[in-house]
This record gives structure tokens, sequence and C-alpha cells, in this order.
């Protein structure tokens, strides 16, 4: 039994319940002792980073206790937590760009970055970099420097306000692997000065690599806590992505028809010039359902984006029935036959606002079935689709009139899914169709794909839902760093297999 | 024709008059908008401020408490703005353009409620401020009192620990609020000290240029600053050499509808050289554009998760 | 931006705020009349004579109400678009220089009128032209490049006046315009009334336009979510050029209203007096009319009334007119933080 001191930071029965009624956390007890490398492991959604903004006071529980070295705690604001010695480096880097290394260093500290003794406090930042191996230019503005220096610029601000718990959220997802062994060297630095660490990743490897310990949470609850020694990538695997109740959806054997969906050696680039999808291809068929799994952030909005003509094309094509789609618009693309369901339904699919009659044409407001005397939209008519398409989706409204903001997650995206099906395309790319939804309105949604396929019409799934993509694909490929890997027929693919996938084995 | 060099000289000097307002402003609104606020509202503060300056000068018998309470009548407005615009979490254009609405009509009221006249009150004996002489025409102690606020506002900006955190509140305050920066106090003190240059400004106007108030002494500057501000890329010195720009483009136009050769040729030509300095604004902003990065946060009230 | 709009929460909510806004304005209206040692309740008693007070002050209302609604639309139709177009103030200007230099051409009754329209509205549609290509082109905010052409419009309509309208007989005036040019006086014997049902009936096509038009809808679905319209397939430019050639047109036909459309004087007087400051209260009737038509008629003629009390409150209350400036300035800023409101009913609640 580990001695309460030893234990840097501790929480008890920490459960978050998020306004819209969201348990992100239930009776989470964490612990972390002093000098080890934790690895915090777990899917999107699982509950990681909620457990995180907690921990660095940027979100307040709804209930339980966090005790920092021994102290009950209550922190009200970030900088709460600095002060207990707990620093946060988020996967989005909370620097501001335009100010160098240094000034982001200093920042919010009583030094003034231009000063007299501000050559003294870049000195021993630069020792102190230098000892944990976290080389930067000090004066660089940080948006000049590639992200791997810009994490370092993080850290070094961090451990130069002497924290003594440092929580690291998904440190290695926009890393190089060069970088991300430089950063383990510095981790394993920081905890020989006795320093802990809390390392949030779903990357398996560098769990089982680095960490002395790991805590695996699943949907909001830990699922084990296990020491190195006992952990192995099976283990691991089948802790994080767990066994959930199967629904009730029978697939029924298809035989795949022609090919109605293309995509060769497409290339994307970020802003910064970055290839965030690297020389991707892949079919779909007919009646077949194609699952690209992964965890989010691996390159899967940007595909999606990119086949929905939103986001420009560095190389390669994409073809739709034999004519090239890429770089056409989003109304060029759904005549050609595309029902386009984006993963941000309430940012992408549905203008809040709005109310049904209005949401269900969007993208269709010109078109013949709604038009009325001269070119006005004929609501009349809106109004019987609309009505319509409440009936066949079962969507849940008090009427045609409520704004799509009223509606429930679930009736959200079911109308955003009525409306590009009721074009009858022969081609639908879902991303991310069930992500926050309950499980009724994932079943319901995942029925609706599988009749979809049934009817004839080929579907690209992007889901980071392991159990969707395994109910639902005929052809599964897991998306990792940009590149699909492991493509294969889903009978060969195993959850096992592909949990490996995603954690970036390929086995 | 040869221009007389006493006419370049007179020019010259009222250029640079003319430059106060316009910088004073823009240096202070460059602060404000740092911290991540843009300040519609300059126009009315500016009005407001050059009638509170004559007002206070009248009551007190004195043109230096004038100038405090114009002065002080920015931060006033400032404060309001700020209040809607960082702790309310309300729309900074339309307060702004509330401001602006509530001086347009405040300014008439006022002057006519306090001095019985309307449009205009010319009779302040005690406004008016010692100024430099100079060969052609005075030159106002303000000016090099800009150069020194501008200079000011530069290393404020970029010598300060101050300094530093205030940018961080525009750029990123998720950033500054995590390393313990209070973002709306700092956001809130950057606004108040905008609308004091604005409202000084306004006192610089009535006081100094002047020499009394008129219902539209103002005369677009807030908004030209405002646009200074674009042109500067958001840098004191830049705007302090906008102010300069404006203010000669104002000049020139001036001084060539007295030019009777002009005059002789185009009937009230005055009118087209009046609008030159706005149509120059436009076509400097419309370059100046795209080049310049304006702080991130601009604009958008900070909320923690 | 986001501006507070009808839907979503309470129903009543938007108008709530509106009433509340409106009585922030005469709260503290009042306290600076106070203060400044007028007497308050006379001062409103006779702001709303003048506008409601008798038949003649009734139509001088409507007359006023006329130009604002006008001028309303322009800056709601912007908002719909996620635009803040103020440009309407320079557009008023040049839309009533229009509508006069149509007086130049004789023409029939009637003809000569939709002429002098044509006019006044393309003459405001085209001041919006540089708004639009320094916007979707240049990246310029709206805000600035409306500001700078109202000025610009000033000196030149000012210039154009002298120079083209002015009126060999009175120089502190352009010519009259042609009677055969102006609006009917077939109601309560004032020209005011057709120039408000021509107000209304423009509102009413922005209503059609706005909800009954695939280009409308697509302008709305831009102005509430770019990205989700987009996505949707919409050109984000097209419904930006639509926003600011209506609304320009609409701030033109204000100016047009203002000078075929009033009682007197049918012309631009010295320093553009009788058309001053039209495009900025517009913005007020905009905000409190929810940027919706039919709120914009409702507040329109609410902002008329305040406005037609000028003369009476000047007259007989012995207070300056700029007082109902002053009034809806606070309105405008009330509105910008809907908070206030929440927090005030908050503390009625306790």
């Amino acid at each position: 039994m580990a001695s309460p001191t030893k234990e840097l930071v501790k929480t008890s029965n920490l459960t978050k319940t998020y306004p819209d009624g969201t348990h992100a956390l239930t009776g989470v007890d964490f612990s972390v002792t002093k000098g080890e490398i934790h690895g915090l492991l777990g899917e999107n959604g699982a509950g990681k980073t909620t457990l995180s903004k907690i921990l660095s006071g940027i979100l307040k529980p709804t209930s339980g206790e966090i005790y920092i070295k021994g102290n009950l705690v209550r922190m009200k604001r970030p900088s709460d937590a600095l002060g207990l010695g707990i620093g946060m480096v988020h996967q989005h880097f909370a620097l501001v760009r335009p100010f160098s290394a240094f000034e982001n260093i200093v920042l919010g500290t009583d030094l003034n970055p231009t000063g007299e003794r501000a050559k003294e406090a870049k000195a021993s930042i630069a020792d102190l970099a230098k000892g944990v191996g976290l080389q930067v230019t000090l004066d660089s503005p940080v948006e000049s420097l590639a992200l791997g220096a810009q994490q370092r610029v993080e850290i070094l601000k961090m451990l130069y306000r002497n924290v003594d718990i440092l929580i690291l959220d998904e440190p290695t997802s926009s890393l190089t692997i060069k970088e991300t062994g430089e950063l383990f060297k510095s981790l394993l630095k920081l905890k020989e000065e006795g320093k802990c660490v809390i390392f949030i990743t779903h990357k398996l490897r560098e769990v089982m690599d680095f960490c002395d310990s790991i805590t695996v949470l699943r949907q909001g609850k830990v699922t084990g806590r296990i020491s190195k020694s006992e952990a192995s990538p099976i283990t691991l695997a089948t802790m994080m992505v767990g066994r959930t109740v199967e629904f009730e959806l029978k697939r029924s054997p298809m035989t795949p028809g022609e090919e109605v969906f293309t995509i060769d050696n497409l290339t994307l680039l970020d802003r910064e010039g970055k290839e965030v999808v690297k020389d991707l291809s892949l079919k779909v068929r007919r009646g077949e359902i194609f699952g690209i799994a992964g965890v989010e952030g691996n390159g899967q909005t940007e595909l999606a984006e990119a086949i929905a003509g939103i986001r420009r094309i560095a190389k390669g094509s994409i073809r739709l029935k034999g004519t090239e789609t890429g770089g056409k618009s989003s109304s060029v693309i759904r005549r050609h036959g595309a029902g386009l369901i984006p993963e941000d339904r309430r940012q992408m699919g549905l203008i809040l606002e709005m109310n049904l009659d209005e949401n269900v044409i969007l993208g269709k407001q010109r078109d013949l079935q709604f038009r009325g005397s001269l070119t006005s939209i004929a609501w009349r008519k809106v109004r019987q689709f609309t009505s319509d398409l409440m009936k066949k989706f079962e969507i849940t409204a008090k009427g045609p009139e409520s704004p799509a903001r009223s509606l429930s997650g679930g009736n959200q995206q079911k109308v955003v899914v009525s409306r590009e099906l009721s074009s009858d395309p022969d081609f639908i790319v879902a991303a991310q169709p069930t992500r926050g939804l309950d499980v009724a309105a994932t079943e319901y949604i995942r029925k609706l794909l599988l009749d979809s396929r049934g009817g004839g019409k080929a579907v690209l799934l992007i889901s980071a839902e392991l159990d969707e993509i395994l109910q639902l694909s005929d052809q599964i490929g897991v998306m990792y760093e940009g590149r699909l890997i492991g493509v294969g027929a889903a009978e060969t693919m195993s959850r096992e297999r592909i949990g490996l996938l995603m954690g970036g084995i390929v086995a | 024709m040869s221009l007389d060099f006493s006419i370049v000289g007179a020019i010259s000097v009222t250029g640079l008059n003319l430059m106060v307002p316009i910088a004073l402003t823009a240096i202070g609104e460059v602060f404000g908008e740092k911290a991540g606020v843009v300040n519609i509202g300059l126009e009315g503060t500016i009005l407001t401020g050059a009638w509170s300056a004559v007002y206070f000068s009248w009551l007190a018998q004195s043109p230096w408490v004038g100038l405090l309470g114009g002065a002080l009548t920015g931060t006033f407005f400032g404060a309001l703005h700020g209040y809607v615009a960082i702790w309310l979490k309300g729309d900074q254009i339309i307060s702004g353009v509330g401001i602006n609405i509530f001086a347009l009509g405040f300014v008439p009221f006022a002057i006519q409620a306090v001095w019985g006249v309307q449009g205009s009150f010319a009779k302040c004996s005690v406004c008016g401020v010692p100024e430099i002489s100079t060969p052609w025409s005075p030159l106002s102690y303000f000016v090099p009192l800009t150069i020194v606020v501008a200079v000011g506002f530069w290393y404020l900006l970029n010598r300060t620990r101050y300094g530093s955190i205030t940018k961080a509140t525009g750029e990123n305050p998720e950033a500054a609020d995590a390393v313990g920066i209070n973002v709306e106090r700092v956001r809130f003190l950057a606004v108040m000290i905008g609308a004091t240059l604005a409202g000084l400004s306004g006192a610089f106007l009535s006081i100094d240029y002047t020499g009394g108030i008129t219902k539209d002494i103002s005369a677009g500057r807030g908004f030209i600053a405002l646009a200074t501000v674009v042109f500067a890329g958001w840098k004191p010195m830049l705007a302090l050499a906008g102010g300069l720009l404006f203010g000669f483009a104002q000049e020139v136009s001036s001084f060539a509808t007295t030019l009777p050769a002009i005059g002789h040729t185009f009937p009230s030509v005055d009118y087209i050289f009046s609008a030159l300095p706005y149509v120059v604004t436009l076509i400097v902003v419309a370059t100046a554009v795209g080049r310049s990065r304006f702080p991130k946060a601009l604009g958008t009230p900070y909320r923690r998760e | 931006m986001k501006l507070p709009l009808i839907g979503g929460g309470r129903v009543l909510a938007p108008l709530e705020e509106s009433a509340f806004a409106a009585l922030m304005g005469f709260f503290f209206g009042g306290i600076l009349l106070v203060v400044l040692g007028y007497n308050p309740i006379l001062t409103y008693y006779y702001m709303f004579y003048g506008g409601l007070g008798s038949l003649s002050n009734v139509t001088d209302m409507l007359g006023n109400a006329a130009p604002l609604i006008l001028t309303a639309l322009t800056f709601a139709v912007g908002v719909r678009a996620g635009l803040f177009n103020i440009g309407a103030e320079g557009q008023v200007y040049v839309g009533a220089g229009g509508a006069i230099y149509a007086s130049y051409y004789f023409l029939p009754a009637g003809i000569h009128l939709g002429f002098a329209l044509v006019l006044a509205g393309a003459a405001g549609a085209l001041m919006a032209v540089p708004t639009y290509l320094l916007k979707a082109y240049r990246g310029v905010n709206e805000v600035i490049t409306t500001i700078m052409l109202n000025w610009t419009a000033y000196f030149g309509v000012l210039w154009v006046a002298i120079v083209l309208l002015a009126d060999p007989a009175r120089p502190e005036k352009t010519i009259s315009v042609a009677p055969t040019s102006r609006f009917p006086d077939f109601l309560l014997g004032s020209v005011s009334t057709s120039a408000l049902l021509f107000a209304i009936a423009v509102a009413a096509a922005f209503y059609v336009y706005l909800w009954l038009t695939p280009s409308g809808y697509e302008l709305r679905s831009v102005g509430l979510n770019p990205e989700a319209a987009r996505f949707s397939g919409i050109n984000p430019r097209k419904p930006l050029l639509s926003a600011l050639l209506l609304g320009g047109a609409s701030a033109g036909l204000a100016g047009a209203v203002q000078v075929a459309g009033r009682t007197t004087p049918f012309a631009l007087y010295t320093g553009l007096s009788n058309v001053l400051n039209y495009g900025y209260n517009g913005i007020g009737v905009a905000l409190i009319g929810r940027n919706h038509p039919l709120g914009i008629i409702v507040a329109g003629l609410f902002f008329g009334t305040l406005q037609a009390g000028f003369s009476t409150v000047q007259l007989y209350a012995r207070v300056p007119f700029e007082i109902i400036q002053v009034i809806e300035g606070i309105i405008i800023f009330t509105v910008a933080a809907p908070e206030l409101y929440r927090r005030f009913r908050g503390s009625l609640k306790k």
C-alpha cells in the first residue's frame, strides 16, 4: 500500500456530468505516484480529456474529491492548478503564436521578458532545457517553430514554473518519429528528477514502451489500472475497446456490385503545408460498406472534407461513377449522386437557428420539387416533404417549425441523414455518424446505413467507434497518421487486430 | 506656379496639428485592440470628450481642468463599452454604434442645454492652451505629446511585462488564462486607456485646435482612426505615421480649395477636396489589409469552458 | 458576430428585450433631463404629442417612419447575411440626389415617380459596390468601408447639389422635385401616407425575398452558419453581393422618400440637413425591430413617433430636440447586451 504522501495526485469518486446531460466521468478513482510516467489510455470520448481538464483546473467536477500531495483541493481556474504544481500541455498548444519562445515561457510570471533580468532568465531556461534535452531557439517566434519545438516550449513553460506533475494530452499525435523519440528521452529525465508525468494517449506501443503504470478509461469509467509488467498490447486493447452489448443488427450477405467511388493516391495538406492525408487509395462498390476505423485526428476529418468538396486536394483523384469530383463544389458532388453526412452535424450539417423545414432543404433550395410560382420556394411542398421525412425517419420534434437547436442530438442527426438519403444517392459518405448519440439513435442510424447498403448503395463509413466499424463494414481499413493501413475484408479483421492497428501497430 | 516656402511651412504645421486627434485615438485603439476589443464608439467618444473639455474648462475657468475632463469622459465611455463587451460578453460593434448615436444627440443637446446656443459654442474665453510659436502658425504642444505617447505605447507594448500580458489576452486568451492572467481585467483596462486617449483627442480638438465646440467637431476622425489602426498593422509608431498622413490629407485638401486657380476652374470644388481624406483612407486600407495580421481574438468575448 | 435574432429560447424574449431597451432609453434619458434641469415628464409628453397629438402630427410621424423603415431594411438584410452594413447614411444622400436629378426629365405623373425611384435605388445600390469589392477581394471590414463611403457621399452630394442641382432662385436649396415625380397625397391629405405605404411595400418585398426565394434563403443560411452553407454548396459571395445591393437600393429609396414624399421641402437643403442621420437611426430601428421586416415596420413607427416629436419638444417643452437621439443611442447600447435584461429579470425574481 502506497503511503499517501507518495501519491502526488489522487482522485476519489470523481464524476463529471455536462450541462447537456452527457456523463463524461463516473466515479473515477485515479492516482499517480512520485517519479512515475503514468499512461492514461482510452478511446475517443472515454473521458481522458475531461479528467485531465479537471486536474488542470479548466473544468470543475460535478462531484468527487481531488487530492494533491495528500491535500484536498478545490481548483477554480487553471492558474490554481499551476500554483499546486500541476502543468498541462494541451493537444492544441496554449501558446501566443507571434510571441517568442522565451516570452511564452515567462508569460504571466513577474519577469519582464525585455527587462534587465531577462538575460539571466534566458540563460537559466537554456540550462534547464539542456538538462532535460528540450532544446529550442528561445528568440524565435513560436509560430515559426515546428510542432515538436512548440511542444518543447510548452513543457519548458511548465518546468519554469516548477511543476511536479506534468499532464500531456496526446503529446505525440503531431510529432514526427524522431521528435517522439526525443520527447520520451526528456520525459525519462524528468522522471529521474522526481517529477511525475501523466501521459494521455491511445497509442499502445508508446504506453508499453514508456509508462510505468497505466490507467484505462472507457465510457467515463476506469476499466483497469495495471503496472507495465502486467500489461500487454492485447490486454490493453481489450480493456480500451471493451465488449459492448451488440445491437440486434443483421448484416445480410451481399454480393458487391460495380465500383462507384474511387480514391487514388490522395494527398492532403493542412494550413502549414504538412501532409495530413498521405497517398491514400480506396474503392467502394455498390452494396458495400467500406469502414475506415481509427482514432480521430489521424486525417479522417480532412479526408471527409476533401470528398465533400470543401478541402483543396494536393495530389491524387476522387472519382464518383467515373467522373472526377475532386475539387468540385459540394452541390456539384451531390448532383453527381453523393449523400454527404458531415462529422460535425451542428457546425456543418445544420443551421441550428433555422427550423426543420429550412434545414431539410439546405442544399436543395433550388430543386424543382420545391419550386413554387416564379422562382419562389413553395414552403407547402417543403412542409409535406418535412412531414414525410419526420414520419419515415422517426424524427421526434414538436413539429416542422421547431428550430433544429431544440432537437436532441439523435434527432438532429436523423434530420441530416434523412436529408442526404432523400435524394436517393448512389454513394454515401458518413463521417462519425453516431458520435455523441444515445443508444437508440445510434442503432437507428446504423440500421439506415445497412439499409442503404441493402438498397445497392456504396457507403463509406468513417468512424472512431470500433463497434460501429465491426458491425457495419464489409471492408475495413484503419487510418493512422494520414495513411490507410491494414485494409482487408471484415471477416479477416478481429477486434484486437484493429485495436492494434489503431495504436499504430501493424501486426 | 511655384509654391511659396511659407505656405509649405503653414501646411506642415497645420498638418502636424491635425495629426494629433487621429494619431492619439489610433494609438489608444491599437492598445485596446491588442487586448482583443474593438471600439467602434471612438467617434462618439471624441465628440463627447470635446464637449466635456469645453464644459469643464468653462465650469472651472481652467483649460487644464477641461483637458482632464475630456480625457476622463473618454475613460467613462471606455468603461461602459468594456462593461458590455468584456463582462457582459455583449456585442462590441452594437455597443460602439450605440455610443456614437448617443454622442450624436448628446453633444448638440448639451451645447444648447448648457449655453443656450445651437450647434456650436465658440465663446469659450478660457478655452485655449499655450502653443509653440513658429514662423508660420502656432504648433500645438499636443504634437510633441502625441509623439511621446506613441513612443510610450510602443515601449509599453514591446518592452514591458504588462505589454506582453496585454498582447497575450488579445492573441490567445486561453493561454493567458492558463498562466494566471486575469483576462477580463487586462482587457477592461486596455479599453479604458484606449478610450481615454480618444477623449483626450476630443479635448485637443475643442480646447486647443478650435477653441470651442461644434456639434460635428469629430468629423469622422474616430472612424479614420479605426482605419488607421488597420493600416498601421496594430503598431503605435505606424499609427503615428498614419495620423500624419491623414492629417496632411485633411490640410492639403482644405488648402487646395483656397487656391484661386482651382476655385475658378471648378465651382465648389472644396467639397470634392473635403472628401479626399476619406477616399485616401479607403485606398490606403484597401492596399494595407491582407498583409497586416490582426490580434487573433479580436472582437470575441472570452469565456472559459 | 452573432446578433440577437428571432428564434430559440423563450419566444417572447426578443420582444421583452426590445421593450426593456426602450425603457432603459427613456429612463436614462430622463435622468439626463433632470440633471440638466428639464422636466422629463413634460418632455416625453410633448415627444409623443408631436407624433400622435393631431392629424398633421400623425402624418408627420408617418413621414418620419418611412425613410427609417427603408434604412433599417438596409442594415437588417446585412445582418441576415452576417454583415454589419452601416452604409445606409451615405446611400440616403445619393438616393435623394438621384430622385431630384430625375426632375430634369419631363415625364407623365406616375411614370416620373417610378423613374425617380429607380434612379434613387440604383444610386444607392451603386454606392454599395465598393463595399462588396473590398470585402470580397481585399478582406476589408465593411464597417470601415461604409463609414468612409458615407463621408465621401456627404461631400460628393453636397458638391452635386451645388453644381448640378442648385436652385438658381434660392441658393440654400436644390431645385424642387417636379410635382409629377412626387408621392401622391391620396390619404389624410399628405404625401407622407403614400410614402409610408411605399416603405411598407418595400419591407414586404424584403420579407418575400428573405423567406420565400431560394436566393434569400441562401443569404440567411450564410449569415447564420457560413460553414454549413458552404458544405451545402452555397457560394458565400453571392449572398454578400445581394445583401449589399438590396440594402443600398433600399437606402437610396429612403433618400427619394425624403425629398419626394414629405410635405415639405421636396428638395435638398444646405448641408443636406433634411436627409442627415436617417441611415444611422435606421440601425436602431433594425435592432429594435429584431432585423425582421415586420418588426422594423413597428419599430420604424416607434422611432418615427419619437422623431416627429422634435419640434414640439423644442417649442413647447423647450428642450433641445437632440434628446431624442440621445435616447435612441441608449436604446441601441442596451440592445448590445441581452445579458443586461437577463440580469434585470433575475434580480426581479429574487
